[in-house]
């Protein structure tokens, strides 16, 4: 079986983000790392290659970015990288990054395709469902537990008040969940062997990705600052007296 | 002049960073509280194979250079100098001589378990009176047919208690000082080898510390680790530069720790209607740790950077010894003073590094006989600025 994971290289995190130039644009700290929920992936990925013989290629997507996310993934056990790196990929939206990564997978073959069911920091959530529907096979979104039955998967995912448990033909795009899978800490030899390897990059024209900017960013704002915060001091029958005339008539709740 | 880290370097920090954040550093205020050595801790982490990394590729190493060593020493300490001074024993004084002069036996038996975490290594210098002043070292080997018989005790042993080997400096001849000394594997196990008293130290609690008894220990020939006799002090040279730099390395990684610290704490804390970080006396603090840090970070880097060059950076590896340490001393010091009463409560992490950075203080060489050689070296005219 051969797996691609779709490894989005993401600001840590705990860095420091604000936006700048009147909302024209992000100033993000470079601290940049694997996304948390593709991490995941790459554990399942690894998981499936050493109890089913499966092979792993990480594919990351980016305008000069991504290798950090590669070496995370190499240095998991991922066998092999691709790296899709193209100026045209600088800040683009979800289709034009699905539309590489299809083209990359369809490329290098696969029978499984594991994402992340959401990157950290745009929190989007198309890539996975939208590679799927390029590539054309079916796609389970929020996956918290795999295995599987002969050559097809067994796969769960939480819905509101319990589990939905769903059998998928292969090939498939599955996006993985938090509790799928603990990512392991790399040891070293896959910590050398990622810091040795060569990033094989390829851009958009040579894997023929049709990319055109559908959607066009206009800015940012950042959150409104919280509001002072009153506390209300004394014996408890006049503390709850006094607050519940701040509900009626400060915050207008009751 | 280039000071970037590599990609490959950069990549390394932050996977060890990661490492050390989500296996060591949710267990050192338990490690301090109990003051038992973390075993389940040392079996994952050393588990790992980090322990080889400066080691060459065919004995399970990485043939990491000093550079990328020293990030790892960072990091490291980042979350327990105590654990940190554990696992570097394994990592460099402890298997170093074995590495350099074991032979195959030897390294099978020692040095290969060692790195893979699986024993537990030490080195033996200090003793009651001696310690910087290694000359004065009253642990003695005779030579015997077949090998040596040693005797005398020593004491301040890193793992020492719980130490599968140990090597052993040791003098062969008392009247050539420290010109008459050797290092000699010791192996748990062999008659007259014994642990003696468990040092109850103020901070890095958790690493075992204490003496180590010999009593007419017989070691075979094999087991002088060196190719001539009483050239263990030269030989000794080949990792001091090393040792000193990691020393000043994991020092930033205290302080850094501890700044990290004082940044939330100074944010948070209200006095007078605003946080504290908004007096000009805070920011200070926080100004002149930032400056010096810095500085030790230099200094450290840029003498392991020549160590790796195959240069002999003797001086500027105990200035960055030396200023790194005092760095972190002071960084530590000021970051209780930003905690107010707090930075003495045990439920804040600031007395803990406070505590674990004097150790510090005392490897790789007292500030006062650092400060004596170099203050000599500069009158000599053997540094200039």
């Amino acid at each position: 079986m051969r797996i691609v994971v779709l490894a989005k290289e993401v600001p840590d995190l705990e860095a420091q983000v604000r936006v700048v130039n009147g909302g024209a644009a992000l100033e993000v700290e470079k601290r940049r790392g694997l996304n948390f929920f593709d991490e995941i992936a790459v554990e399942q990925a690894v998981q499936l290659k050493q109890a089913q013989g499966a092979s792993v290629l990480a594919v990351s997507a980016g305008a000069g970015t991504g290798v950090e996310a590669l070496r995370r993934a190499l240095a998991m056990g991922a066998e092999t990288v691709l790296l899709v790196d193209d100026p045209a990929l600088d800040g683009a939206d979800p289709l034009t990054v699905a539309r590489a990564l299809a083209a990359a997978a369809r490329r290098e073959g696969f029978d499984l395709v594991l994402a992340g069911k959401q990157a950290t920091d745009d929190e989007a959530g198309l890539v996975g469902p939208m590679v799927a529907e390029l590539l054309g096979v079916p796609c389970v979104t929020g996956v918290t537990a795999l295995e599987m039955e002969g050559d097809v998967l067994r796969v769960s995912r939480e819905v509101e008040g319990g589990r939905e448990t769903l059998r998928v033909s292969l090939p498939a795009v599955l996006t993985v969940e938090k509790g799928l899978a603990e990512p392991r800490v790399p040891a070293v030899m896959g910590v050398m062997k990622a810091m040795k390897a060569q990033i094989s990059r390829v851009t958009l024209e040579e894997l023929g990705a049709v990319t055109f900017p559908p959607l066009v960013l206009v800015g940012y704002s950042g959150a409104p600052a919280r509001p002072p915060v009153t506390m209300l001091e004394g014996e408890p029958a006049t503390v709850a007296a006094d607050l519940a005339r701040l509900l009626r008539e400060k915050a207008k709740v009751l | 002049m280039d000071f970037r880290l590599s990609e490959e370097q950069e990549f390394f920090k932050q996977t060890v960073a990661d490492t050390v954040d989500r296996l060591i550093m949710p267990k050192v205020e338990e490690i301090d509280r109990t003051d038992e050595f973390p075993w389940d801790l040392w079996r994952e982490f050393t588990g790992l194979g980090y322990l080889g990394m400066r080691y060459p590729e065919d004995i399970g190493g990485m043939d990491a250079d000093p550079v990328t060593c020293m990030l790892f020493y960072e990091e490291l300490a980042r979350a327990s100098v105590g654990f940190a001074q554990s696992v570097t024993m394994n990592m460099l004084m402890g298997t170093y001589f074995l590495f350099r002069f074991g032979d195959d036996a030897i390294k099978e038996r020692c040095l290969l378990p060692a790195l893979r975490g699986e024993k537990v290594a030490t080195i033996c210098f200090t003793e009651d009176q001696s310690g910087s002043d290694i000359g004065a070292t009253r642990t003695n080997a005779k030579k015997v047919d077949g090998g040596w018989v040693i005797n005398g005790t020593k004491n301040w042993i890193t793992n020492g208690p719980l130490a599968d080997f140990a090597t052993v400096l040791a003098t062969t001849d008392p009247t050539k000082g420290a010109k008459g000394l050797n290092f000699f594997l010791v192996e748990k196990g062999t008659p007259g080898f014994s642990p003696g008293q468990v040092m109850h130290k103020l901070g890095c609690r958790g690493t075992v510390t204490g003496e180590l008894v010999f009593e007419d220990v017989f070691v075979p020939d094999q087991n002088l680790l060196g190719e001539e006799v009483g050239k263990g002090v030269i030989y000794l040279t080949e990792i001091l530069n090393e040792v000193r730099c990691m020393t000043g390395a994991l020092a930033i990684g205290v302080a850094r720790t501890a700044l990290a610290d004082a940044v939330e704490y100074a944010q948070k804390r209200v006095a007078f209607g605003r946080t504290i970080g908004e007096y000009q006396l805070i920011r200070e603090k926080f100004a002149r740790i930032a400056v010096e840090m810095e500085a030790s970070r230099l200094m450290v880097y840029s003498a392991a950077w020549k160590i790796g060059e195959g240069q002999n950076p003797r001086n500027e590896a105990m200035m960055a010894k030396y200023h790194a340490t005092e760095m972190c001393l002071m960084a530590v010091d000021e970051v209780t003073r930003i905690y107010g009463a707090n930075g003495f409560a045990e439920e804040y992490g600031p007395q803990r590094y406070f505590r674990d950075a004097r150790f510090l203080l005392y490897g790789g060489g007292t500030h006062e006989v650092l400060k004596n050689f170099l203050g000599k070296e500069v009158l000599a005219g053997r540094w200039r600025s």
